[in-house]
């Protein structure tokens, strides 16, 4: 059957060593491209946010970059540092006339290779600079909008473009055909109905005026299917009415990190359009920290238009329908101790605080807090698309050392996260500095914890 | 090749996959697999699911689904993640000799 998406895979990225090569001899179209859309991309609170910063440092021993390496580079305030020079040249004839003055800045081949290696190599856009900022500059829509006119000039990372493009030109950004992609969830059926032991058990797709729709993360199709498990046996234990789309199945948006706003929207807006198609009550987001901010909060600012449903974390679903005993769990199940990783942009950035610590506070024998947690966690190291960018892989291994000395002093053998991107970053940090530790999304645990039945 | 010569002439991303995926032998597999997954000997499951995943790779130019490796392998889905600790990406692909994926991986 056909859905209109294309089949083709994206193109292959080229190697490395060309962007380095194109980066050190920019073409004049190029650096007046990136220069016109950094002008098109910058809005009035930009300029406010750009023209505030006092210069306090505070931002410096907030960021997990700038606390592991001193590099000043790291710190928040050279990042906006960075945007502000270029802001100055092109909002301020006398900044122009007299630049040693004023601190402006052409955008020029000189600048865009310090955007590269520092607004998209050394930070994770995860806002705990803002939230410890004296006046609240908003250092992640700064970080977007520089790194949209890079963007715009064709100068995003490759490996980091790719797997935007790979959303764009397939619909999802790993490039799973329609043929794999049902195959899969087919396939997965049969291993749910052995897991819940129901024949009846179903993970339905394309049905209509659902309770909701649920999309995820196309490395759960591709590489980790025991999640859409777990998700399934929830749902069938609490006879929830839900739905998988045959064609639009991606949660996440990594147009929020290249910044492109037209690769954002493309995106967004099938999740919207195919929720409509369905006629679903809600559209449930699977456990990604960057797609919730971007389905939940930026759509509307992408699309133009507010979607007319209701659009939640599957954490927040699954919170209430423990609450309302939909579900029963034994959390003598998993007895070993746990600890929760707040991605930063479900918590910080989303507003989803409490629904996930509910949920440990029934499914586990014992768990406990990072420090700090909340609103002031840590970023794992893998946001911001760090996690795809292979040529900044290093920093991002020793930013996460962070995270890696809270898990450690935490005790816990299991730690639970509500993102798949950030899942694969523990993973690794993991393995990096010998924690020993497993790592679960919040369903996976609550699927471990379900009652079994005779 | 002894491991230590195909080791010394490996040449490595960030993130310790191949920087020239056609490069890949056998014996880059063996290397791979003990120095960056801690795999010390490759076994017959190992090695069925590398062969599929190579053969995959060098015909469609990308890592399979899981379902595919299972289906082609006779692998159950739970035992990839024992074989391969750092799962099916970053410890199956990357012994034999892909480049990284897409995506949040």
């Amino acid at each position: 059957m056909s859905t209109g998406i294309p089949l083709t895979p994206a193109p292959a990225p080229p190697a490395p060593d060309a962007y380095r090569r194109r980066l050190a001899s920019l073409e004049p179209e190029t650096v007046a491209r990136a220069r016109a859309a950094f002008a098109a991309l910058l809005t009035r609170d930009h300029a406010v946010h750009l023209d505030a910063c006092v210069h306090c440092g505070l931002c410096t021993t907030s960021c997990h970059y700038a606390l592991v390496d001193e590099d000043p580079r790291n710190s928040p305030a050279y990042k906006v540092h960075l945007v502000a020079e270029a802001f100055r040249q092109e909002s301020s004839a006398w900044a122009r006339m007299f630049p040693g003055w004023t601190g402006a800045r052409p955008v020029d081949a000189e600048l865009i290779g310090e955007w590269v290696d520092v607004l998209f190599g050394r930070c994770s856009m995860c806002g705990r600079c803002t939230a410890n900022c004296v006046v609240g500059i908003d250092v992640p829509a700064l970080v977007r909008a520089a790194r949209g006119a890079l963007a715009a000039a064709g100068l995003v990372p490759p490996e980091l473009q790719s797997t935007v493009d790979a959303a764009v030109n397939t619909g999802n950004n790993m490039s799973i055909t329609h043929d794999d992609w049902i195959g899969t969830i087919e396939w997965l059926e049969d291993e749910l109905r052995a897991e819940v032991g129901d024949d009846t058990a179903r993970l339905p797709l394309d049905e209509c005026d659902a309770d909701f729709l649920y999309v995820l993360n196309p490395r759960e199709p591709k590489f980790y299917p025991l999640s859409i498990v777990a998700a399934g046996a929830i749902f069938h234990r609490a006879g929830v009415r839900w739905t998988l789309a045959r064609d639009y199945f991606d949660v996440t948006n990594y147009g929020l990190f290249s910044g492109s706003p037209e690769a954002a929207a493309t995106i967004a807006r099938r999740l919207v359009d195919t929720t409509r198609r369905l006629r679903a009550k809600q559209l449930v987001l699977g456990e990604c920290g960057h797609g919730f901010a971007a389905n939940r909060w930026l759509a509307p600012e992408w699309l133009g238009e507010e979607p007319g449903f209701e659009v939640r974390s599957v954490v927040d679903v699954v919170a209430d329908l423990i609450r309302d005993g939909r579900i029963e769990l034994d959390p003598s199940r998993i007895p070993n101790l746990v600890t929760l990783h707040d991605p930063c942009n479900l918590v910080r950035n989303g507003g989803v605080i409490a629904p996930q610590r509910e949920i440990l506070a029934r499914a586990v024998t014992q768990w406990v807090e990072m420090a700090p947690h909340g609103y002031q966690n840590y970023c794992c190291g893998g946001g911001g698309g760090q996690l795809s960018m292979t040529r900044f892989a290093r920093r991002r291994l020793e930013a996460g050392r962070i995270k890696a000395d809270q898990i450690r002093a935490t005790g816990a053998r299991i730690v639970a996260a509500p993102c798949h991107n950030c899942v694969d970053q523990l993973s690794e940090i993991g393995k990096e500095y010998a924690l020993g530790i497993e790592v679960k999304t919040m369903c996976e645990l609550v699927a471990d914890a379900l009652v079994r039945r005779p | 090749m002894s491991p230590e010569a195909v080791s010394s002439t490996l040449e490595l991303n960030e993130e310790g996959f191949l920087a020239h995926p056609e490069g890949w032998t056998p014996d880059v597999a063996t290397v791979l697999a003990r120095e960056q997954e801690g795999i010390e000997t490759l076994g017959d499951k190992h090695w069925a699911a590398i062969n599929y995943i190579r053969a995959y790779y060098l015909e469609k130019g990308m890592a399979p689904m899981i379902r595919a490796l299972c289906q082609n392998t006779g692998l159950r889905l739970r035992e990839i993640y024992d074989l391969f600790p750092s799962g099916p990406a970053k410890g199956a692909c990357k012994v034999a000799g892909l480049p990284k994926p897409d995506g949040c991986v």
